[in-house]
């Protein structure tokens, strides 16, 4: 049974938000769609679909809109989710210049770090070892090479 | 039913020497570690060592290859378990209830469910290969791009009403999923939603995206966490508790039965079954039982049903293959390769006329069930350590095998971005309560439905009426109509009698 608050609560809001964009990112598509070609076997079933998941979203938007003073469930605050996605981000959008090998060193001694290690044999220990033996393993098991800034990038 | 004279070759051909079973060992074992290691598929393991195929004889290949088959579809469930990363697409739903029972503490056991309840659901669906692999082709030849496309509604639809808090979330997942699945080329020769990726004019690629929807969300969240197991006296390995999993599998014979049964049979439909099938006898396990509200919190039977209808989907799409000769996905797709290095093509006459081989195929795997709970059972201690791991090093560890193997899978750097984009998404749908495993299936599905809708307008010629000569696909119909409306109108009629 949800309470209410008298208050719009912000999980709310930003829950339409949410429902706003994927409304909006499936409507794009469709348009985008069209624009490439407004052939049947083009539309046939991206149109269908798209009408029913914005009916659905206009539905579900008719149905959260009354709950918008409610008081949702409690949520894992997001400032703890966002230091963990951006290092991860700059994890990945860094392997084409740093490559694995040290990317992979650096993301793990940065988020140990920031997760309270403070033991710097372990840290660079755990990161070093880790970070060599996915990339050795990896890169012997794939056909194509990965991109490294130290080790060989095919073997 | 049963040719016993073909039956009594094949045990000749299995029992008269060992040698048959030297190279099952191998191929359970590298099947179990592939199918645990998240981002390597079973698919890639068969590929990798299906050069060595070359050097043995066609029924041993079958074995070595039908081995690493088996020892993946439980291998997959480990992570699923462990990690909340269902190894394959196919271990979606042991995850909703094996990974709440590892939070709780109850890691060992969920292994054990898992493990018993695949070796027990191989034995089934082979068992159900070896009576009725002829009427489960007749069946299959009869399933067109109509009951494939209704297949994959009912799919979206059940997982959608199933694994979200609200069904209108969990459809509008199901449904951006299958749209996201049709993105780059399709079938009129022109890209949609690339907006200008060349990266993405094959699509988006699927596995990558479905590491990142459930798994690195899911490593975001647990990030601040300590360990996967709070509490520390729960975080112990226990062989006896994962045998105890044993006899709380048995306890379920009918979730297994049932779960082998949807498991064979729509693990024989081409693409689409294994996919399904664990999430179709979860669904019908849960709408059965008596106390539904205990699914997702890590109720064993959930984890009995999804593993029974995953390791039997594997005896459905080998019953496609060998009557057929047509893949059902990745993994027989190699097995299909095997068959050309051998000069051996799969169908009608092959059963025929080397009945067998297909027997011994049959049986095998039977050894193979029995000598995966072996080799399971001295593994799973050493994987169950993963909770013993102090979550700031296996967050990130988690995180980096990700990468690689997203890498491994489209071989650019294509992989970890999807990673990285679908990890985001899948933290969102999380947070506001949409479908992740909707979303993922869709995902799957998406180009798969695309094509057969367009076959089915060919061959109707647009008419409506082509449905009504098309009874499975009726059926399917009204089942999933039955699964989104069944217990309301049940429900009103109830209360209309009791007036």
């Amino acid at each position: 049974m949800s309470r209410h608050s008298g208050l719009v609560n912000k999980h709310r809001i930003a829950d339409l938000l949410v429902l706003l964009v994927l409304a909006s990112l499936v409507g794009l598509y469709a348009i985008d769609a069209m624009r490439a070609s407004r052939s049947l076997y083009n539309l046939i079933f991206v149109l269908p679909v798209t009408g029913l998941v914005l009916l659905l979203c206009l539905a579900q938007f008719v149905a959260s809109v009354p709950k918008i003073r409610t008081v949702a469930e409690e949520q894992e605050p997001v400032a703890h989710v966002v230091p963990v996605v951006a290092l991860f981000a700059a994890y990945v959008l860094s392997l084409h210049w740093i490559g694995f090998d040290v990317g992979t060193l650096l993301f793990l001694a940065v988020f140990l770090w920031l997760h309270g290690e403070r033991r710097w044999p372990w840290l660079l220990g755990y990161s070093i070892g880790f970070a060599s033996l996915v990339s050795i393993f990896f890169s012997k098991m794939l056909p194509y090479p990965m991109p490294m800034l130290i080790l060989t990038s095919a073997y | 039913m049963i040719d016993f004279e073909s039956f009594q070759a094949a045990l000749g051909m299995l029992f008269s020497s060992a040698s048959p079973w030297l190279i099952v060992i191998p191929g359970i074992l590298i099947g179990l570690v592939f199918g645990a290691i998240p981002g390597l598929q079973i698919s890639m393991a068969m590929a990798i060592f299906l050069p060595m195929t070359l050097y043995m004889d066609f029924m041993q290949a079958m074995l070595f290859l039908t081995a690493i088959f088996t020892g993946g579809s439980f291998g997959g469930s480990i992570p699923a378990i462990l990690m909340n990363i269902p190894g394959t697409s196919s271990a979606i739903a042991t995850a909703f209830d094996g990974y709440p029972m590892a939070r709780q503490g109850r890691h060992n056991l969920a292994l054990g469910v898992a493990l018993s309840a695949s070796c027990i659901g191989v034995i089934v669906g082979y068992s159900i290969l070896l009576l009725l692999i002829n009427p489960i082709s007749e069946i299959v030849l009869r399933i067109g791009p109509a009951e494939m496309t209704v297949v994959i509604l009912w799919g979206i639809t059940l997982i959608g009403s199933l694994s979200s808090g609200s069904l209108l979330k969990g459809l509008i997942s199901g449904m951006a999923g299958l749209l996201v699945g049709t993105i780059g080329y399709g079938e009129a020769g022109v890209a949609r939603g690339t907006f200008g990726s060349a990266y993405l004019l094959d699509g988006v690629p699927v596995i990558p995206a479905m590491i990142g929807m459930f798994a690195a969300s899911e490593l975001f969240r647990l990030a601040k966490t300590d360990y996967l197991v709070e509490d520390s006296a729960a975080r112990k390995v226990s062989v006896r508790q994962i045998l105890s999993g044993f006899r709380i599998a048995s306890t379920y014979p009918w979730v297994v039965l049932r779960g082998s049964l949807i498991g064979v049979f729509i693990g024989s439909i081409p693409g689409v079954g294994s996919s399904i099938a664990n999430l179709l006898s979860y669904m019908v396990t849960k709408r059965n039982a008596e106390d539904p509200g205990s699914f997702g919190r890590g109720n064993p039977s959930g984890v009995v049903a999804s593993e029974a209808a995953n390791s039997t989907s594997e005896a459905g799409s080998m019953a496609t293959l060998l009557a057929l000769g047509i893949p059902g996905g990745g993994a027989t797709a190699v097995m299909l390769a095997a068959f050309a290095m051998h000069n051996i093509t799969g169908g009608p006459q092959f059963i025929r006329e080397e009945t067998d081989v297909v027997y011994a195929i049959i049986v095998a795997n039977f050894g193979q069930a029995f000598l995966l709970i072996g080799l399971g059972l001295l593994l799973i201690p050493l994987l169950a350590n993963v909770v013993k791991v102090p979550m700031s090093y296996l967050v990130p560890s988690v995180l980096a095998l990700a990468v690689f193997g997203s890498f491994g899978l489209t071989g650019d750097l294509s992989g970890p971005v999807t990673v990285l984009v679908f990890s985001v998404a899948g933290w969102v749908f999380k947070r506001y309560g949409y479908s992740v495993p909707a979303a993922v299936v869709g995902l799957l599905l998406g180009g798969m439905a695309e094509d057969s809708v367009i076959y089915s307008y060919q061959i109707s010629g647009g008419q409506w009426s082509y449905l009504l000569e098309r009874p499975m696909a009726l059926a399917i119909l009204v089942l999933l109509a039955m699964s989104l409306f069944g217990s309301r109108l049940l429900a009103m009629l109830t209360r209309r009698v009791r007036r």
